[in-house]
């Protein structure tokens, strides 16, 4: 699976075809956007300037949850936190959204994976409806691992399922699936795989979620990819504003890579994350 | 026909519409997004003599109409310039300017002495918002003493256009700008950040690492404004307005306040093609207010 930009990238002008709160602050949106349908790839994300105002200024970065070639549309999944997801959580079908994408460098398909395991902290889920679809489209079993702090927050759990996936659940509460933390799931479920299959984790979510994904990742010795979310500027490459720590720099590596560039995926032993 | 041209000693840019140090990276970064070709000009991100990793995070934060950076001056450092970035800029048809970052007068003259070995750059401009670590970490352009005698010592060096960046947090930048003229500069350009700062109140922590940081965007152009208006009162050659450009409105304002040309910064982060947009707009006013020449326009704010 290819990873990173041979494709150029773009300012589209995208109409809305669709946009649904799915549950709580939750919201999908659809655009008609066939260029970057065409050319991007999974873990790839895409900034979006929410107005034509000065408030908020900069675009927002949103990972491209699924698209469509044939079709010629991308979706974004968006939790309401401030702002610009409060804005865009008002946009109507018909309304012009102005989105810079695809950027970064997305997830890489290791060679002879067997099984993808697929972990998401809260809305952290938003690239992996796209994942799946690939990996599944290549052979690979993929597995699903969704950790929220309520049922208020879980979405995609029948698509998931609907495209053959399985799929495991950990709420804070309780309120749907086991209550406790999603890790503590996907140790139980790859203890019980054992090492018969060759695995790999992808994790998105918070940044405390994913230290805790590197934990495992040294602890069990699975090989995993983070998709990293920081305080971006332009998110192509030219402010450096968005840099994260490299963990054991060779004498030729700098001390930081830029995650719009280098990422936002990242080999889960590469990176230092601070909270 | 609308002469948009503009004149910067030996230098002659093809409009008055540049991008600023530190918005466009070296250029390549936002080819696929803009007709690099169309800008009177690219500034670079500031060359130190060494490479520079930067600030850690955070180093930017959004504010309204505005946002904080701390980059730290991240940079390749002049070798890896000369040899990575400069072959592209090179091959474009537009004037490239380095800015030349330093911590004490030599490391500027070491950055230039080894760029004037190389041709395809058209101009230095000088970033004097470095703290001298020579005086305690005052800004090289928070002197005019220090500024005047640092431009003259690079202006030995070399016979290329040199443009002093100045600092806006300064008492009198007027006097500022003259030190620069004095010392051989053949424009300044202004203004470089202001010092901000935002605090989080649920951490009671700044939220960028540095504590203060550079406040740019729309929200500081009427400060630059104030800038550009007092210097222009104060010396002959030409000023390059920076600050909040966003739209040909904006650079109009400044072009009548008193600068020759101007330099897009933090917009480029949101559509690098700003710049590009904008020439064919300041065309349509000249053309609307029977201007022959943008030149025609420098300065021409009306008295009462």
């Amino acid at each position: 699976m290819p990873d990173s930009q041979e494709f150029r990238k773009g300012i589209y002008d995208c109409p809305v075809q669709n946009i649904r709160n799915l549950v709580g602050d939750i919201y999908l949106m659809r655009m008609s956007c066939p260029a970057i349908a065409r050319s991007v790839l999974p873990g790839q994300f895409v900034n979006i300037k929410v107005n034509n105002e000065y408030v908020p200024l900069l675009r927002k970065p949103f990972s491209v949850c699924r698209r469509s070639i044939e079709e010629g549309w991308i979706e974004v999944l968006w939790k309401v936190v401030g702002k610009g997801t409060q804005t865009m959580s008002h946009f109507r079908v018909g309304d012009s959204v102005s989105v810079l994408g695809p950027l970064g460098r997305g997830f890489r398909g290791p060679a002879s994976l067997e099984l993808a395991l697929l972990v998401a902290g809260g809305i952290g889920v938003a690239p992996f409806p796209f994942l799946c679809e690939v990996l599944l489209e290549q052979g690979i079993s993929v597995e699903v691992f969704l950790g929220a702090r309520s049922e208020r927050e879980l979405s995609f759990v029948e698509e998931f399922e609907d495209m053959g996936a399985k799929v495991f659940i950990a709420t804070d509460d309780g309120s749907r699936g086991r209550k406790g933390l999603v890790t503590e799931l996907l140790v139980e479920r790859i203890n019980q795989v054992g090492w018969s299959r060759n695995l790999h984790h992808f994790s998105c979510g918070p940044t405390g979620f994913l230290s805790a994904m590197i934990d495992l990742t040294e602890s069990l010795g699975v090989e995993g990819q983070l998709s990293l979310e920081t305080m971006m500027g332009c998110g192509f490459g030219i402010c450096v504003g968005c840099p994260v720590e490299t963990r054991e720099p060779g004498p030729e590596d700098q001390l930081y890579r830029l995650t719009c560039i280098d990422g936002p995926v990242f080999d889960a032993r590469s990176v230092i994350l601070h909270d | 026909m609308i002469d948009l041209s503009v004149e910067i000693g030996s230098l002659r840019l093809k409009n008055p519409v540049l991008v600023a140090s530190g918005t466009f990276g070296y250029g390549q970064e936002a080819r696929d997004l803009v007709n690099l070709n169309a800008l009177g000009g690219i500034i670079t991100k500031s060359i130190s003599p060494k490479p520079r990793d930067g600030n850690p995070p955070p180093r930017i934060v959004e504010l309204p109409a505005g946002m904080l950076n701390s980059i730290g001056l991240a940079n390749v450092g002049v070798e890896a310039f000369i040899t990575d970035k400069l072959p592209f800029l090179k091959e474009l048809d537009t004037a490239v300017i380095v800015n030349v970052a330093g911590s004490t007068p030599e490391e500027f003259l070491s950055v230039i002495r080894r760029l004037e070995e190389q041709d395809g750059i058209q101009a230095y401009e000088l970033n004097f918002s470095c703290p001298n670590v020579k005086e305690g970490g005052l800004e090289f352009s928070q002197d005019a003493k220090v500024t005047e005698r640092v431009t003259s010592q690079i202006r030995r060096v070399t016979n290329r256009p040199l443009i002093t960046k100045l600092t806006p947090n300064v008492t009198r930048i007027g006097e500022i700008a003259q030190a620069a003229e004095s010392g051989g500069a053949d424009a300044v350009s202004l203004i470089n950040t202001l010092v901000g700062m935002a605090v989080d109140v649920n951490s009671r922590k700044a939220k960028i690492h540095t504590v203060t940081g550079g406040y740019s965007g729309p929200a500081i152009k009427p400060v630059a404004l104030a800038k550009v208006l007092e210097v222009a009162r104060k010396v002959e050659v030409p000023i390059f307005g920076i600050g909040g450009i966003v739209t040909a409105e904006d650079a109009l304002e400044f072009i009548i306040t008193g600068a020759s040309a101007i330099e897009i910064g933090t917009a480029n982060y949101i559509d690098p093609a700003t710049g590009e947009k904008m020439v064919p707009e300041l065309i349509s006013y000249c053309e609307r207010n029977g201007f022959e020449s943008i030149g025609a326009l420098v300065g021409s704010l009306k008295a009462e």
